[in-house]
């Protein structure tokens, strides 16, 4: 199979005289794997994913699919890609089955496979029943619906923009099962507000903001960099703070967060990290030993408000 | 995975879905059978639909009320002087059916979600707009036909059958699809141009029904024949039905004051049809192609 992949390079993109939303933007990714592309509102996450798929054209730089440019060769850019940006809308006046089937034709599947492929999606996602019309349907079930099109055909590229957004807390962590399963053999680039979505998801981050990248790495360099010295852990039953005296001793300090829940700091050293866990599962069951989703929303307010300030 | 790494791929158990490669002629086919699945289930097409029916199931209704002798006479004993009177509404319904599918056939992806949809597959811009193009084509087709199917069970009823100038008929049904071609090139460019939606239907009637129908006038005024005027193309679709057909009448207004009126002569209304396709549609082509989902 031949390596899938996405690129920007010295991307930048204007619109009009108003000051750029992208500028000199480079990152490049192949294989196989998730990445999180993280910044707050305006940061330009919408328009880079735009430029890839050529719903947008570069001021200046390129953005390339497997190698190909949208704005050059739509067709061949776009064969092996599964696109979900902003809040795609299939005709109202269509149904679910038909949706899809339009997609699934123009990727070039057999009446067969998109049947299978449908079914499937259906079973994945939870779809509404195939025959219902676009426009009966909830936001949440047009968003799957949404998704599924991105995945008929079993492209191998994925960009996703706020996957989750519209779906209630059982739908995504449905579409977070369903992430995780495809980035074992699909490339995925993500944008999200979700930072638990994010953790969960993604092995590498991308954090822009006023349209520039601030950083990018892997997610536990990231979590490492920024919270070195706090952990949280979760017990599968309720612990005593009596329980909790041998940890003081390693610890600088010992929170309760809850009754299973207590947040440890300490010198943010790997053998001190190794020693607390040991003494935690003396203690009792470990059911989580860092949140890293915390660490993540705190590397990303950390990193952000720096540049947040009005241009 | 890093970045700018090339670390392999660890499959899912998954087999990959086969897929085979996709002429733009199976895209057009793909787009046109979509697109059309959306026309046919739309209020504006039955809406349409209905309304050309009524008005013509009235007329009819009428002259079967005025009785056949009245209808002859009136009709000058000619089927197709018959045809031609019957059919003079055809314009516009070409022009309601070029704006209701072609004016936000394509400012629909820039303005709703739609184009989230269909933009992101791999289908060239120009392939969508054909398809487009094509679904539109056919449904006007469908309304302007109905138009002429009561203009012919009409004909039938009072000229009898054999009386009728089929082949005329024919030929005037086939300058309509040209004038529908011609007026949905242009209502797909103005969709092309406009953001909204129902600024591009708006801005469609109103530039081939009253913007062309009034230079028309003006430029007539003015001693000059309105050879650029899409409307005054659309005369051609009456002038192959008319037995007394008249280029140029010049009718007097006062002392040394002459009016002068044109009306297309079918050559003259099929080249006028075909230039206007051949300009607004690669036209419309263009500007899609270049236009930015800035929404």
């Amino acid at each position: 199979m031949t390596e899938v992949s996405f690129e920007v390079e010295s991307l930048s993109k204007s619109f009009h005289n108003n000051p750029p939303v992208l500028t000199d933007v480079s990152f490049r990714y192949a294989g196989s794997g998730a990445v999180g592309y993280l910044g707050p509102n305006g940061a330009g996450k919408t328009t880079t994913l735009k430029l890839l798929v050529g719903l947008l054209r570069p001021s200046r730089g390129h953005a390339y699919l497997n190698g190909i440019e949208a704005s050059r060769n739509r067709k061949a850019a776009l064969w092996n890609v599964g696109a979900l940006i902003e809040t795609p809308e299939p005709y109202p006046t269509l149904n679910v089955h038909e949706a899809l089937d339009t997609v699934g034709r123009a990727r070039g599947l057999s009446r067969e496979d998109i049947d299978r492929e449908v079914d499937r999606c259906h079973e994945l996602l939870d779809l509404p029943p195939l025959g219902r019309r676009i426009g009966w349907l909830s936001k949440g079930q047009r968003q799957r619906v949404s998704l599924a099109a991105t995945l008929v055909g079993d492209p191998r590229v994925l960009l996703l923009d706020e996957p989750t957004s519209g779906l209630d807390p059982a739908e995504r962590v449905l579409v977070r099962r369903l992430l995780n399963g495809l980035k074992r053999d699909h490339l995925i680039l993500m944008s999200s507000h979700q930072m638990l979505e994010v953790t969960e998801v993604c092995d590498q981050l991308i954090f822009l903001d006023h349209g520039r990248v601030l950083l990018q790495d892997r997610v536990e360099n990231v979590a490492q960099r920024t919270r070195l010295g706090e952990v949280d852990v979760e017990f599968a039953q309720p612990v005593p703070p009596s329980a909790m005296t041998p940890l003081r001793a390693v610890a600088t300090s010992v929170v309760a967060l809850s009754e299973r829940r207590w947040r440890l700091s300490f010198d943010g050293s790997d053998a001190t990290r190794v020693r607390l866990l040991g003494l935690c599962q003396t203690i009792g069951p470990v059911v989580q030993f860092a949140n890293t989703s915390l660490v993540l929303e705190e590397a990303y307010l950390e990193l952000i408000p720096k540049t947040t300030e009005p241009v | 995975m890093t970045p700018d790494s090339t670390d392999p791929a660890v499959p899912s158990g998954k087999e990959p879905v086969a897929r085979e490669t996709v002429s733009d002629l199976q895209h057009w086919r793909i787009v046109t059978f979509h697109q059309l699945g959306h026309y046919l289930r739309t209020n504006r097409f039955y809406g349409l639909l209905g309304f050309v029916s009524l008005i013509s199931a009235i007329t009819l209704a009428s002259q079967v009320n005025a009785g056949i002798a009245a209808v002859r006479y009136e009709q000058l004993f000619k089927s197709s002087e018959y045809l031609s009177n019957f059919l003079s509404y055809t314009g516009l319904w070409v022009i309601l059916a070029a704006a209701f599918f072609g004016g936000d056939a394509l400012s629909v992806d820039f303005s709703t979600g739609a184009g989230y949809y269909m933009l992101v597959l791999p289908i060239r811009r120009p392939v969508l707009l054909a398809g487009r193009y094509t679904a539109a084509a056919l449904v006007t087709l469908a309304i302007v036909g109905t138009s002429y199917g009561f203009a012919a069970v009409g004909a039938i009823y009072f000229f009898g059958a054999p009386s009728v100038p089929w082949s005329l008929l024919a030929g005037s049904l086939g300058i309509a699809v040209l004038f529908s071609l011609a007026a949905l090139s242009v209502a797909f460019c103005v969709s092309a141009f406009i953001r909204t939606p129902a600024a591009g239907v708006l801005i469609t009637v109103l530039a081939l029904y009253v913007g062309f129908t009034t230079i028309q006038a003006v430029v007539e005024l003015a001693g000059i024949e309105p050879w650029f005027s899409l409307s005054y193309a659309g005369g051609a679709m009456a002038a192959i039905l008319d037995t007394d057909f008249v280029h140029i009448q010049t009718i007097p207004l006062g002392e040394d004051q002459y009016y002068t009126l044109w009306v297309s002569t079918v050559t003259e209304g099929l080249e006028i049809k075909a230039g206007y396709v051949l300009v607004f549609l690669p036209l419309s082509a263009y500007l899609y192609q270049r236009k930015e989902s800035t929404g």
